[in-house]
């Protein structure tokens, strides 16, 4: 058994382009919406939520097939004007994770699977580390800095470039924004049984820098 | 402003306050943020304007500082979003019930009444959606919350407006004291000179303090916080639980934001905070337990702010104990946002006069290095980040 077949690999989108990839990645494992949402992604795992639960579902790949920059944003992927920036095959400035379909500016299905064709196979083939430089427009204008209460009004808009948009402006401000779409908090209740054990603070043995 | 009298390292809430006060005496204030003002904690907290269950050694503070919070727009020419709601602090089980009774009565004895011992059915009339199982609480009817990056930034405005320097992306990476001058250089090279220095550097005040030959012990946490979607009006005043961190409150706009403790990662050395979702998940949890209202909701947004931490979880606020004109405020262990419209005042009479006319012993930087001197921390209830 390869490597690449041992590899897991999750595919978020049921599209077009996520049924391309999931094609090109027979044993990937494909969220899609309605039964399942990506609504939130750390290194190695997306949180995903679906018939009343939030579970964790690990990947080595990630092939995102879905208009979903900012889930993209939470595993750090480099973001550029409101566009999480690839390589011509889709791969981001993330090892392993790549991006395809209408996110990646597709404008028709057959766009949308060729993309997802190419990222897949460019994922399974060399998962490579790329240089990726975000920059922000000169001419663009700056945003201003949204509290919490005013970027959860922000969160709870419609997905879409009108919420995903400013809500990446304030990434670069900020940081991270999560998740990158809602979650049912009683699923996510659902998700421990006990209070978890306290954990000591953070020590700082640091200098200035 | 070429030769300030007084460098503040930190652009949070207390070192804005402290620059606003110390400008209001004529003094000439640099204030030096590493980032924007109000990048950390202070944009980040919960806004808790509270004196419930504070540390005892806390309590003259906290209710000297809600005070002034009932009058912020005097102090700042804004009302900061604070809202007099008060908070309680509930019990799920009798025996959390008798904790509470004990905790209001060794106050008494000691001359406080502002917490008051509730019955279920009091709870009941204040928070009218809690869960049936909640058996009474604490109520503090002065207490409430505020808008934490408003307020940092109102005291930015009325700093700058009295006068202060504040300089962002001045990220110190030297501190020296020479020819007595504080010198500090910025990454960017830039030298700053000043008599006095005060030390309001958040999770970072125990670099400045090292930097300045004082080792402070200083910890860090990187507390987390959700909000959920807009809801119907159901609660007004803030609420915490005896037996779990919590801190959960209502907006204006319908959000509820749900904290107190859990805790993610941090670096300080890149600022960034990664969120873990199963305590994020136990937070969710202990609201949906006492609120099932919340039941249909959705959470829209979370994140973490970074919170300098001390041993004995009290801030260091007082004069080195090493170093001439050097003052530290730091160290709020995830509670000094109500505190600061008081504690840029004795910071400000700390340089000044050396001296502050409030009771802050307990908060010596000095306290560490003393064998037996460490104050208790068993005498305050769960102290809800916020």
């Amino acid at each position: 058994m390869t490597a690449a077949e041992t590899c897991r690999a999750v595919i978020v989108g049921g599209g077009p382009a996520g049924r391309a990839a999931l094609a090109e990645l027979p044993g990937a494992v494909l969220i899609a919406r309605p039964q399942a949402t990506a609504w939130h992604a750390e290194p190695g795992h997306v949180w995903v939520e679906g018939g009343g639960r939030v579970w964790a579902e690990p990947f080595d790949i990630l092939l995102v097939c879905a208009d979903e920059p900012l889930l993209l944003a939470a595993l750090g992927c480099a973001v550029s004007d409101g566009r999480v920036l690839t390589d011509a095959e889709g791969r981001t400035s993330v090892p392993g994770v790549a991006l395809a379909g209408r996110g990646a500016g597709a404008a028709t299905p057959q766009e949308a699977e060729r993309q997802a064709v190419a990222a897949a196979r460019a994922l399974r083939a060399d998962p490579r580390v790329l240089q990726l430089e975000e920059a922000r427009s000169p001419s663009g204008p700056a945003a201003t800095r949204l509290d919490p209460v005013a970027l959860a009004s922000l969160l709870e808009q419609p997905v879409g470039p009108g919420r995903n948009g400013p809500a990446l402006a304030q990434r670069a401000i900020l940081g991270a924004v999560v998740p990158a779409r809602p979650v049912s908090l009683a699923a996510l209740a659902g998700l421990v049984a006990a209070m978890p054990e306290p954990i000591p603070p953070q020590r700082d043995e640091g200098a200035l820098a | 402003m070429t030769d300030p009298d007084i460098l503040v390292v930190g652009g949070g809430l207390h070192g804005l306050s402290a620059a606003l006060h110390l400008a209001r005496t004529g003094r000439r204030v640099r204030v030096l943020e590493a980032r924007q003002v109000a990048a950390q904690a202070s944009g980040y907290s919960a806004g808790g304007v509270r004196t419930l269950g504070r540390h005892i050694a806390e309590v003259p503070l906290a209710l000297e500082a809600t005070a002034r919070w009932h009058r912020i727009a005097d102090l700042v020419g804004d009302g900061c979003g604070f809202h007099a709601a008060g908070q309680v602090r509930v019990a799920e089980t009798q025996a959390e019930l008798a904790r509470l009774s004990e905790r209001v009565a060794r106050l008494r004895a000691e001359g406080w009444a502002h917490e008051e011992l509730a019955d279920a059915a009091t709870v009941r009339r204040l928070l009218p959606a809690v869960a049936p199982h909640v058996v009474g609480g604490i109520v503090t009817r002065r207490d409430g919350f505020a808008a934490p990056l408003r307020t940092t930034l109102a005291f930015a405005r009325a700093a700058r407006a009295a006068g202060a320097e504040i300089a962002e992306d001045a990220r110190v990476t030297t501190v020296e004291r020479r020819a007595g001058l504080w010198q500090l250089r910025t990454r960017e090279g830039d030298l700053h000179a000043a008599p006095l220095l005060l030390n309001a550097a958040g999770a970072w005040g125990g670099r400045i303090a090292r930097a300045a030959g004082e080792p402070i012990p200083l910890g860090f946490n990187a507390f987390q916080m959700l909000l959920t979607d807009a809801l119907p009006p159901f609660l007004a005043p803030v609420v915490g639980a005896a037996g779990r961190p919590l801190s959960f409150k209502q907006s204006e706009t319908g959000h509820v934001m749900i904290g107190g403790g859990h805790k993610g990662q941090a670096d300080l050395d890149t600022g960034d905070v990664r969120l873990d979702v199963p305590r994020l998940a136990y937070s969710a949890r202990t609201a949906l337990d006492l609120f099932p209202i919340l039941r249909d909701a959705r959470i829209v947004h979370a994140w973490a702010g970074i919170e300098g931490v001390t041993p004995d979880e009290l801030p260091v606020i007082g004069r080195s104990a090493v170093a001439d004109g050097l003052v530290h405020a730091f160290g709020f262990s995830g509670h000094g946002f109500a505190l600061a419209p008081l504690v840029g005042e004795i910071a400000a009479d700390l340089l000044l006069d050396g001296v502050s006319r409030h009771p802050i012993a307990a908060f010596g930087p000095a306290r560490f290095g003393q064998p037996g001197a460490v104050s208790e921390t068993r005498s305050a209830l769960l102290q809800p980040a916020g």
